[in-house]
């Protein structure tokens, strides 16, 4: 079998990454601080504010209705949007920053960026906590009578969507740096992602001023009543499943790296190619939302139907190249086994740690979102505890898991010395997963028997099936130690950002594959396809175990257009 | 991969999102005009970015 050259770095050799983060301007390094602060403290919001719903849900509190909903307004407006999308923006602008290697281009436009992005977070817990709990979408017609709430809810997200505009520019313009200066005449795979990442910031942002400019012009006695919000609200929701996947992926690609030495063997085109795929896919495959419209044709459902095949295809093909890669490195240096080549992988350093049960994670959640795009079981599933029971496979196992990883390795580097005990944090993710895996399981089994969502006393005065109450008891559990986990991750990180440390030298803890180079391609690297294969027959046999399960249930359900 | 690639791999994006966006407007029956706001927005957004890279390609080729 021909060989391909290898392509991993040195051991010894200084982490380009932390070494250019290390070196970026100081005004760049504060204006990091303050936007990973802000995430990690939406983060921590969102933290309480989803524990505190998972008892509630469990029934180990009790919770009047009006304060039950604003918590979980608060969970949803917090997590979902300001960790997620403050996140988002400090990575972009980090990983810019980086990959120019002289700091941020349009620093002021970034700073207002910044400014926007926590006006907006401010505003939106704030009329979170005082005004009526309108959920995370923001729903008016939870509040018609109450257009005070609707207004400046729907300010917060505008706000947050002018702040990653200016942002998104500001990280577009960082990484055409190099090529203004003549210094390179083509992106690297991680530039050419980021320029597209930031382009698809700012297409959510349009997405979002489609659905909440018309909530603050009825505000202001300026516009009608949004009475098409919830459709509206379904083209941001598209694009908000897409974007924190690109992220992630575009995260694995830039650890692997930096973890491992690796790079792709498979070259920088295949790369921008599969980050373009992200962008190429985004529209096409919208028309699965569209399945809980009583009244869509038949022609659109089987069109939407082929077309939500597509959804995965970029992230379950960036993870076949990133898995590839690293498998036939580590095989070219003598690594052998089915999984065995795996243990060469650094698992002592958090970061991978948090990588790689964040991939696992990743395959359970991509099974079941399967399951619910399925057009015969959407109608029937989105409105019930199955789908906070998969998604938080996503929010938490992979997207949360993931950007923390990123912390773990970039917030030491901007100068907060040492990461907080390393032998702690890198047992958490498996106590995430283990607390994801019984939260997820329960939820799931809880909605296929039809136990609603966002509804927090389910007993039906002691109609409800005696097998309810167990499932959300254990929803509770699997909630509390997930949450436990993270809790203490975050804590790690949260002492990197504060410690006033002087910053270390750091090394790239390169694998050590050394011994016997064969030459990458000399042995074959099947985990990657492998498991892709094992992902679709598990989509299989899921789906139709739910197809048994929900036609052995004595219900018929349809759809009311609910946003999941 | 050369500029060009990239260029078109950024057109090709915004394609994609300019014929769903049509789609949208030209199919009364799906009755989605946010979706053509937003599809449309992308489309041009896209396109804007790929002129941006050709410009900064031609400015560094000049240089």
């Amino acid at each position: 079998m021909d060989t391909i050259s290898t392509n991993v770095t040195p051991v010894g050799a200084p982490s380009r990454l932390t070494a250019r983060v290390t070196a970026l301007p100081t005004p760049d390094k504060a204006l990091l601080k303050l936007l990973f602060g802000a995430a990690l403290l939406a983060l921590v919001l969102g933290l309480a504010g989803g524990f505190v719903t998972a008892l509630a849900r469990a029934r180990a509190l009790s919770l009047f209705p009006d304060d039950a909903y604003r918590i979980l307004t608060l969970h949803g407006v917090s997590v979902f949007f300001y960790w997620l999308y403050l996140i988002q923006a400090a990575l972009l602008l980090v990983l810019a920053a980086a990959e120019n290697g002289r700091g941020l281009a349009l620093r002021p436009l970034a700073w207002l960026g910044a400014a926007l992005m926590l006006a907006g977070f401010g505003f939106s817990e704030w009329v979170s906590t005082t005004g009526t709990p309108l959920l995370y979408d923001g729903s008016p017609e939870l509040a018609a009578d109450d257009p005070r709430s609707v207004g400046f809810f729907a300010l917060g997200y505008l706000l947050l969507s002018g702040g990653l505009v200016a942002s998104a520019a500001s990280g577009i313009a960082t990484v055409l740096q190099p090529r203004l200066r003549g210094e390179a005449d083509a992106f690297t795979s991680i530039g050419f992602a980021l320029f597209a990442w930031a382009g698809f910031l700012v297409v959510s942002a349009i997405a979002a001023t489609n659905a909440f400019l018309p909530g603050v012009l009825w505000a202001l006695g300026a516009g009608p009543f949004p009475a098409d919000h919830g459709t509206e609200w379904h083209i941001l929701f598209h694009n908000l499943h897409y974007l924190p996947l690109m992220a992630t992926v575009l995260v694995w690609y830039v650890l692997t790296e930096h973890l491992t030495g690796v790079t792709s063997i498979h070259g920088a085109r295949m790369s921008k190619i599969v980050f373009a795929a992200y962008l190429v896919f985004v529209p096409p495959t919208s028309l699965y939302h569209m399945f809980l419209e009583p009244n869509l044709s038949e022609g659109v459902r089987v069109v939407g139907s082929l077309l939500s095949l597509f959804v995965s295809v970029p992230t379950l093909a960036a993870f076949a190249i990133i898995v590839s890669s690293l498998e036939a490195s580590a095989r070219a240096r003598g690594a052998t086994g089915l999984f065995g080549w795996m243990r060469g992988l650094p698992w002592d350093n958090p970061a991978m740690a948090n990588m790689g049960w964040a991939v696992v994670n990743m395959m359970v959640g991509i099974t079941f979102a399967f399951v619910l795009i399925q057009e015969k079981l959407a109608p029937m599933l989105s409105d019930t505890f199955f789908v906070p029971g998969y998604f938080h496979f996503f929010a938490v196992g992979v997207l949360t898991q993931t950007f923390l990883a990123a912390l773990m390795v970039i917030l030491p580097a901007l100068g907060g010395g040492t990461l907080w005990r390393p032998t702690v944090l890198r047992r958490m993710p498996v106590l995430v997963t283990v607390g994801l895996l019984v939260f997820g399981a329960a939820g799931i089994a809880a909605g296929f028997m039809g136990v609603p969502r966002r509804v927090f006393d389910v007993s039906y005065g002691g109609m409800a099936p005696a097998a309810w109450p167990v499932l959300m008891a254990l929803v509770g559990v699997g909630a509390t130690v997930f949450a436990v986990a993270i809790s203490v991750t975050v804590y790690g990180v949260v002492r990197s950002l504060l410690s006033r440390c002087a910053p270390v030298a750091v090394e790239a803890p390169v694998v050590d594959w050394r011994a016997g180079a064969r030459g990458v391609g000399a042995a074959p690297a099947w985990t990657g396809p492998a498991s892709v294969a094992a992902l679709v027959a598990a989509m299989y046999v899921f789906t139709i175990v739910a197809f048994q399960l929900i036609q052995s249930l004595p219900i018929i359900a349809i759809g009311g257009g609910h946003g999941h | 991969m050369k500029m060009n690639e990239e260029l078109w791999l950024v057109v090709a994006i915004a394609a994609v999102w300019a014929v769903l966006a049509a789609v949208y407007a030209f199919v009364p029956s799906l009755g989605m005009p946010g979706y053509v706001r937003v599809w449309g927005g992308g489309a041009v957004l896209f396109l804007v970015l790929a002129w941006v890279l050709a410009a900064v390609g031609r400015k560094a080729h000049r240089g």
